[in-house]
């Protein structure tokens, strides 16, 4: 991909980095949209909701509670997006099992990265505490604006690297698949399926009665697909 | 506990706070976490205090909203509304602090049952069904976000303005119903919207190889038993980037 | 069942403990021992408000939690005691023999502490207060959710401190 091509990708998964934690959380992070976005920039709305879909699936496993580490997904659905669309555009056998296993990667690194930039803001907290606790308004100004600033930066560089790192081996993998579209894309959902589902069950625990209307819900879909 | 209103909350002072909050996990961090955070969103209220932004009461209050706390980041709304009103009803500092610090808690453990829990799950699954049945990308993407946002939104703007009518007080709206029965009446909707969602995902994807569709439904329950069977020690994702890892392998190295 | 988890968390009721845990263990109750919170109804109301209406909440100082733990222990269902520092657990301890392991889930930075796990700040007061706990044969170990890999307290103090 060229600079042009990749410097809006990367201006999407800064934004869209950004809104994961720091700014306004309003959930254009998560996969479902981040990746259609994506999609759409690479030239397939289409593509990116169906990456999107999958994605969101395995993002129904992560709770952000408490100060947990958990994966990132707002730049990693960028980066799954775009690769998605352009593959599928293609007509490439592996693109979604292999899209959505660089989107997998770069959310793992994304959270490395987060954990890094939470560091990084403890430091400079660090260092002004006595500012802090004389209440100065300057330090505050200071602690929020350079951490969104370095977390807007976080996401773009990132959505960056991993295009540049990952893309190419991406694009050998989906071109040269040999195992087939239908049998790939059933493990992938099988994995995806499996990830919510057990994410559902443990979720579902916590109000009576509703592991049963899950059960209900899935023999409902299934009666759906029968009459269809 | 109780104190009297001294200070009326201007509708653009309201409104920086609101804005503010937006950004409030801006510089979220191991040490103090969403202190400075409180302190960022509180600051438009503390101008109000005598002496103004200048004044030693405006630099006594920063100091004590920016250090350490936790909370959910959109239930940090009541706490920047209810601190707000502390400090401009003048009540005592050792109170506030340890108002400040029985806080956390409670907007933590209420936000994250009623939104990482509840709603986003739920918005989630209503986004996913909206695909499932055919929606046009733009769609599925605004009926998340629409619906999603309502909830995000709402919560936000009646914590700021509960924080500041109730103050100290915000107990006893944290009782709301909503606040206390919605996330299981959420986590039930939640719960039958996922079970239609994942046949129809596996109809939507698989619909041209119709005879793989019963396989890897059996095949995902498997693995789903699995994963609950190890109760989080697996992560899904993990499992399935190794998965496709060594599928990848199989299917693009010559052998 | 009974107390499954014996939590010290600057943070005592909140999301990784209700939602975190709670979730995976089938939580009914939190017995949370703090001398200050059990002698204060406002912040027993606010504490009251994290919980989920189906779960139970103990405020307790640390001689009644002491006293109170036989029947926690008899309970079927599964709890949790909280604390909101090191002392008050080790207290604890002291009354009550039948403490056998100690979480870490979130002792928090101040002025005084170094860093141990991005969740665990201590001070050399607070390490050998750990310490002593182990040396009574409680085993210590670091975790903030169960999904996390637990930290044996000889790797936490092994780590190097950030000041």
């Amino acid at each position: 991909m060229s600079i042009a091509e990749l410097l809006p990708v990367a201006l999407l998964g800064a934004v869209l980095g950004l809104d994961v934690v720091s700014f306004p959380q309003a959930m254009i992070s998560r996969p479902i949209v981040a990746s259609t976005l994506a999609g759409a920039l690479a030239g397939s709305a289409a593509s990116g909701v169906l990456a999107g879909a999958i994605l969101e699936l395995f993002a129904l496993e992560m709770l952000a509670v408490g100060a947990s580490r958990y994966p990132e997904w707002g730049t990693a659905s960028v980066v799954g997006g775009a690769l998605f669309a352009r593959m599928e555009l293609a007509g490439w056998a592996g693109a979604l099992p292999v899209s959505i296993a660089t989107a997998l990667l770069t959310a793992w690194l994304g959270g490395w990265s987060m954990y890094l930039l939470r560091r990084v803001n403890g430091v400079l907290a660090r260092k002004r505490l006595k500012e802090l606790d004389a209440g100065s308004r300057s330090a505050v100004l200071f602690l929020q604006l350079t951490g969104l600033t370095a977390d807007l930066v976080r996401g773009g560089l990132l959505t960056l690297l991993a295009m540049i790192a990952f893309a190419p081996a991406a694009q050998y993998a989906g071109r040269e698949w040999a195992f087939g579209a239908a049998r790939s894309e059933a493990v992938l959902l099988a994995l995806a399926v499996a990830t919510a589902g057990a994410a559902g069950w443990r979720l579902f625990h916590a109000a009576a009665g509703a592991r049963w209307l899950f059960l209900g819900g899935a023999a409902a879909g299934t009666a759906l697909i029968a009459l269809r | 506990m109780t104190a009297n209103l001294t200070v009326p909350l201007p509708f653009l002072t309201r409104a920086a706070m609101l804005t503010r909050l937006l950004a409030v996990q801006g510089s979220w961090n191991y040490e103090i976490l969403l202190g400075t955070g409180i302190g960022f969103c509180t600051e438009p209220a503390l101008r109000l205090l005598p002496g103004g932004a200048q004044g030693t009461a405006y630099r006594q209050a920063l100091a004590r909203q920016v250090r350490y706390f936790n909370s959910h980041p959109y239930l940090a709304a009541v706490a920047v509304g209810a601190l707000s009103r502390a400090e401009l009803d003048g009540a005592p500092p050792e109170q506030i602090e340890r108002f400040r610090t029985a806080l956390c808690g409670p907007l933590g453990s209420v936000g994250d049952r009623l939104v990482w829990a509840g709603w986003l799950p739920l918005c989630s699954v209503v986004g996913l069904v909206t695909f499932t049945l055919g929606a046009e990308p733009l769609t599925t993407l605004l009926v998340f976000l629409a619906l999603y946002n309502v909830g995000h939104l709402g919560l936000r703007i009646w914590g700021l303005n509960v924080g500041w009518n109730q103050g100290m007080r915000v107990a006893s709206a944290l009782d709301h119903p909503a606040l206390r029965h919605g996330p299981v009446h959420i986590t039930r909707a939640a719960a039958v919207l996922a079970g239609v969602a994942l046949p129809l995902l596996l109809h939507r994807f698989l619909e041209e190889s119709r005879p793989l569709i019963g396989l890897t439904a059996i095949a995902a329950v498997i693995v789903a038993a699995g994963l609950v069977r190890l109760n989080g020690r697996i992560e899904g994702s993990r499992l399935a980037l190794v998965g496709l890892a060594l599928l990848a392998g199989f299917s693009v190295i010559p052998w | 069942m009974a107390i499954e988890l014996f939590r010290i968390d600057d943070r005592l009721i909140h999301g990784q403990v209700v939602v975190g845990w709670g979730q995976s263990m089938g939580l009914g109750f939190i017995a949370l021992v703090d001398d200050e919170v059990a002698a204060s109804e406002w912040e027993q109301e606010l504490y009251r408000m994290g919980v989920p209406p189906e779960m139970d909440v103990y405020f307790k100082t640390v001689e009644d939690a002491a006293v109170a733990l036989d029947d926690w222990f008899a309970d079927e269902r599964p709890g949790i005691l909280l604390t909101g520092d090191i002392d008050t657990m080790l207290r604890l301890i002291e009354l009550a023999p039948a403490v056998r392991s100690v979480n870490l889930g979130g002792i928090h930075y101040r002025a005084g502490r170094d860093l141990r796990l991005r969740y665990v700040y201590l001070t050399t007061d607070e390490e050998a207060a750990l310490r002593l706990m182990q040396q009574r044969g409680v085993q210590v170990t670091a975790q903030d959710v169960p999904s996390a890999r637990p930290v044996s307290l000889d790797d936490l103090l092994a780590t190097e401190t950030a000041k």
